[in-house]
């Protein structure tokens, strides 16, 4: 930190292809030491891709200049360069079969020391102390695919802080905050700007517009791969954001409350299982109930119990009557249940098989023809007609999934779903790490399928969603129902508190407490 | 029970279909795809065998009678690797396949010595083998062993049953009548070769054109997410592990056929070119998906290799060497191509620190077991 002046990380005219798509045109960043720069910009703008090639998974074009601390390297090759940057992907780069101690472990190279003995109670009380760190409660002994997505976020966190040499590092964070409840977002934020202050530059990716305002120095934004803003946040309001990264003015999705409500479509009776304990509910065709709670509270496990993707013991499940067996997801489908999950890439897409093959998957019975053949003319038909429905880009589909972006994969995994014409559509973190064009879309689709007559019961950490799409939501505790909040009285203060157990405001509470 | 009318068709709201341009290339595109090395490496190797081992052995590798040797010899081969793809496929690896050829071959001669009548004969070998699936789906779905150990045990298993039914002897004096099964000729090929092409365009069928097969495919791209799709992704793994016991069982019969003995210790050799087929023929025409025609053209192609080697003149170790290679150059393929990165750095990034993130889809895909990622394996 010799020079205030010079940049941590300068990059100059990067410019990435892949086949058929220029992902990044030009791009040029600075990040100073004590700064904290937000990239934003659509699903799909280059902003992964701009991480992924800091990182050295992507290699960027010939003609991309990257220094860090002023020394020039290429990426994948050059220790100088990589020694100064650290990541935290939108993934977490974490191995599921890993303990939290073990992925600690990986990221640091002891030279020579590759077949020494693990100094094992060492590493543990090491591993215990940096999660600690960021809101502990982390058994760091189980394998890191076993714990809640907020968890494995604090553990990737604590990986990327852990063993700095020196502070003028660049942290580069690709939606960190995804999986994170309000009150754990303010003890990242927290750690992030200790981090900064002590000379380091930080990289903040995020679709969380209020995150932005409230962490950011400086905000970029990206579109179709280049710079189209570059702006101090102090001059900058919601709004302007939305607008630059839309490049046009989005509608705030207006909710249109269906005044009369259908029959019963779900009823749940005392149902229990890991975390939730004689849980009951009805929901009504045409109704969107939410589902509110903090990490631990039973909300991540609702709709996979009820769905049967979750064990569950006794009780009853009831879809128009018709009682549900557990763990049984095909018996769910045919009842006409459908579930999004909130993990996108295990449990929502096939990655491999393409747009078509994901959207029919649940249902292609009605495309069977004699000799048992699919339809292969029908199903293309009907994908395209979906494809332009929920706005797929790009609109192939004969795509395969992994190519596509999260929130496109999201609209995919929707469709799919809106296609069996579901009675009862369950969804969990529905619109998690997808931007705000994206986000407005889903919204629309569920709210259109409220209006054909789908109860929706909507599971979500985000309260800002709950309040606008919801006719009323249920607050979870401790794996029960606290407590149930109508239209009239929702706010995201409320929620906050109401999933806190305060009583009253006291003081600010998380990002979602401003309205 | 949803209906045919229970699905939406949005298309009538939205008015009209997209434009058929945006989908469609243009068919020389289309077709320099097609014929593009990386598409249909195998037939290029092809050729280059064929030009090769023309100019090196021309006498006796360019005759037609080579050929159809060749055609009829390696078409147990070719059949048992068609039926490997479909547990392939459903991302289970059937390493007793191997053993299951052994059973079947043992097992048909030990029951037509027995006076067993020859068809009897047959179905109760062909059973034998589909049984055989139906403990390796056991072990694997309900004693949540994963794949890969459970059918090596099995496979063990199965080398003990055959030596016990043969007492380590082979079976000579099986009636004249069943010899013709395998080596009976019809337009100058012989028998295997047709039912190898009836089961090859079944199963092709089946993985290619059906809902079963999307849900094989989709059991092996992501168990979990095709669970939460819909699909019973055990009884998948249960149809695609009995499909390569019973193709082994017949591959095995019709072995003992051809040879009118039955030899306890053929099996385990089928293994290794077996997998080279479907390994090397998941890297041509489906983009690096498992698939019937490219692993019939996968056999041959390296059967096409041995034999010329053979033909050459070369020692009896250069099969062996040629099938490893050819395995190792298969998968290496499949690899590079599905991963940009491992196609840059090629060998420079053992030597350097990795990448922090590793795409957790490409990594180790149809070696992995569909059950070990599924929450509560109950449930599916």
């Amino acid at each position: 930190m010799a020079d205030a002046a010079a940049p941590l990380l300068r990059i100059k005219g990067m410019s990435k292809t892949f086949p058929g798509l220029k992902a990044l045109d030009g791009v040029s960043l600075e990040v100073y030491p004590g700064e904290v720069v937000a990239v934003l910009g659509h699903n799909g703008s280059g902003k992964s891709t701009l991480v992924k090639v800091l990182a050295g998974v992507h290699q960027a074009d010939p003609g991309t200049v990257v220094e860090v601390r002023g020394a020039k390297g290429e990426l994948v090759a050059g220790p100088a360069v990589r020694d100064g940057l650290h990541f935290i992907h939108q993934d977490l780069g974490l191995a599921d079969i890993l303990t939290t101690v073990e992925n600690l472990g990986l990221g640091t190279w002891v030279p020579g020391r590759a077949l020494a003995p693990v100094r094992s109670a060492a590493e543990r009380r090491h591993a215990q102390h940096l999660v600690a760190r960021f809101g502990g409660g982390v058994d760091v002994t189980v394998p890191v695919g076993k714990l809640t997505p907020a968890q494995r976020t604090i553990v990737a966190i604590a990986r990327a802080l852990d063993g700095w040499t020196r502070p003028d590092n660049v942290l580069v964070l690709d939606e960190p905050t995804a999986a994170l409840h309000g009150d754990e977002v303010q003890v990242l934020f927290e750690a992030i700007r200790r981090v900064a202050s002590s000379g380091a530059g930080v990289v903040f990716i995020s679709h969380r517009l209020d995150e932005v305002l409230e962490l950011a120095d400086r905000v970029v934004v990206l579109r179709d791969g280049r710079v189209v803003a570059e702006q101090a946040t102090s001059r900058l309001d919601h709004d302007t954001i939305v607008r630059l990264i839309a490049g046009r003015e989005i509608a705030e999705t207006v909710v249109t409350s269906v005044d009369e409500l259908g029959d019963p479509v779900l009823t749940v009776a005392g149902i229990s299982g890991a975390e939730i304990s004689d849980f009951s509910l009805s929901l009504r065709a045409g109704e969107i109930v939410g589902v509110a709670g903090i990490l631990g509270s039973g909300r991540e496990q609702l709709a996979p119990m009820l769905f049967g993707a979750q064990h569950r013991s006794g009780g009853r499940v009831e879809v128009d009557g018709n009682e549900l067996i557990p763990d049984d997801p095909r018996a769910a489908i045919e009842h006409g249940m459908a579930y999004v999950p909130a993990d996108r890439r295990r449990s929502g897409v096939v990655t491999e098989m393409n747009v078509r093959e994901n959207l029919t998957l649940p249902l292609m019975r009605p495309l069977r023809r004699r000799f048992g053949r699919l339809d292969r003319q029908a199903e293309q038909a009907q994908t395209r007609a979906w494809i332009q429905t929920v706005g797929l880009r790009p609109p192939d589909p004969e795509q395969p999934l992994k190519l596509l972006s999260g929130g496109n994969q999201q609209k995919v995994v929707l469709a799919k779903w809106l296609r069996i014409r579901p009675r009862v559509l369950l969804l969990d973190e529905p619109t998690q790490g997808v931007d705000v064009g994206a986000q407005a879309a889903l919204h629309e689709l569920i709210l259109a399928a409220r209006h054909d007559g789908t109860g929706v019961l909507l599971c979500s950490s985000d309260t800002k969603e709950l309040v606008s799409l919801c006719d009323r939501v249920l607050v979870l505790k401790e794996g029960r129902t606290a407590g149930e909040v109508p239209r009239e009285s929702l706010t995201e203060a409320r929620l906050v508190r109401d999933e806190l157990g305060l009583q009253g405001a006291t003081g600010p509470i998380g990002t979602s407490g401003r309205e | 029970m949803r209906t045919t009318e229970g699905v939406m068709t949005p298309g009538q709201a939205s008015g009209g279909s997209v434009p058929d341009a945006v989908h469609r290339v243009h068919w020389s595109v289309g077709l320099r795809r097609t014929v593009a090395f990386r598409n249909v490496s195998a037939l290029y190797l092809l050729v280059v065998m064929v030009v090769v081992f023309g100019l090196w052995v021309p006498g006796t590798f360019l005759t037609s009678g080579t050929w159809r040797s060749l055609l009829s010899d390696q078409a147990v081969t070719c059949l048992v690797a068609v039926g490997l793809v479909v547990p392939t496929a459903a991302g289970v690896i059937d390493l007793a396949i191997g053993a299951e050829v052994g059973l079947g071959a043992i097992l048909v001669a030990r029951l037509l010595v027995g006076h067993v009548p020859i068809p009897v004969a047959i179905v109760l070998s062909v059973v034998a083998g589909a049984a055989v699936g139906v403990f390796s789906w056991l072990m694997i779905t309900r004693a949540r062993i994963p794949s890969f150990i459970a059918t090596l045990a099995v496979s063990s298993l199965l080398a003990a049953a055959t030596a016990w039914v043969s007492g380590s002897q082979q079976i000579l004096n099986l009636p004249a009548g069943f010899g013709k099964l395998g080596t009976g000729q019809l337009f100058g090929v012989t028998y295997p070769v047709y039912i190898l092409l009836a089961v090859a365009v079944f199963l092709w069928y089946v993985l290619e054109r059906t809902p079963a097969g999307r849900r094989i495919y989709a059991t092996g791209g992501n168990p979990q997410a095709a669970a939460l799709a819909g699909v019973r992704t055990s009884r998948v793994l249960l149809f695609a592990l009995v499909t390569s016991g019973a193709v082994a069982g017949l591959g095995g019969l019709l072995l003992t056929s051809q040879l009118s003995t039955g030899d306890p210790t053929v099996g385990p050799g089928y293994l290794l070119p077996v997998i080279a087929a479907v390994f090397l023929g998941s890297t041509q025409f489906r983009g690096g998906r498992f698939n019937i025609w490219g692993t019939v053209v996968a056999a041959y192609t390296l059967a096409v290799g041995v034999k010329g080697l053979q033909l050459a003149g070369l020692p009896i170790w250069i099969p062996d060497l040629f099938n490893g290679t050819a395995l190792l150059a298969a998968v290496g393929l499949a690899a590079w191509r599905r991963s940009p990165a491992a196609r840059r750095n090629g060998l420079t990034r053992f030597g350097r620190r990795r990448p922090v993130i590793q795409e957790p889809a490409e990594a180790g895909r149809g070696l992995r077991d569909p059950l070990q990622s599924v929450p509560d394996s109950k449930s599916i």
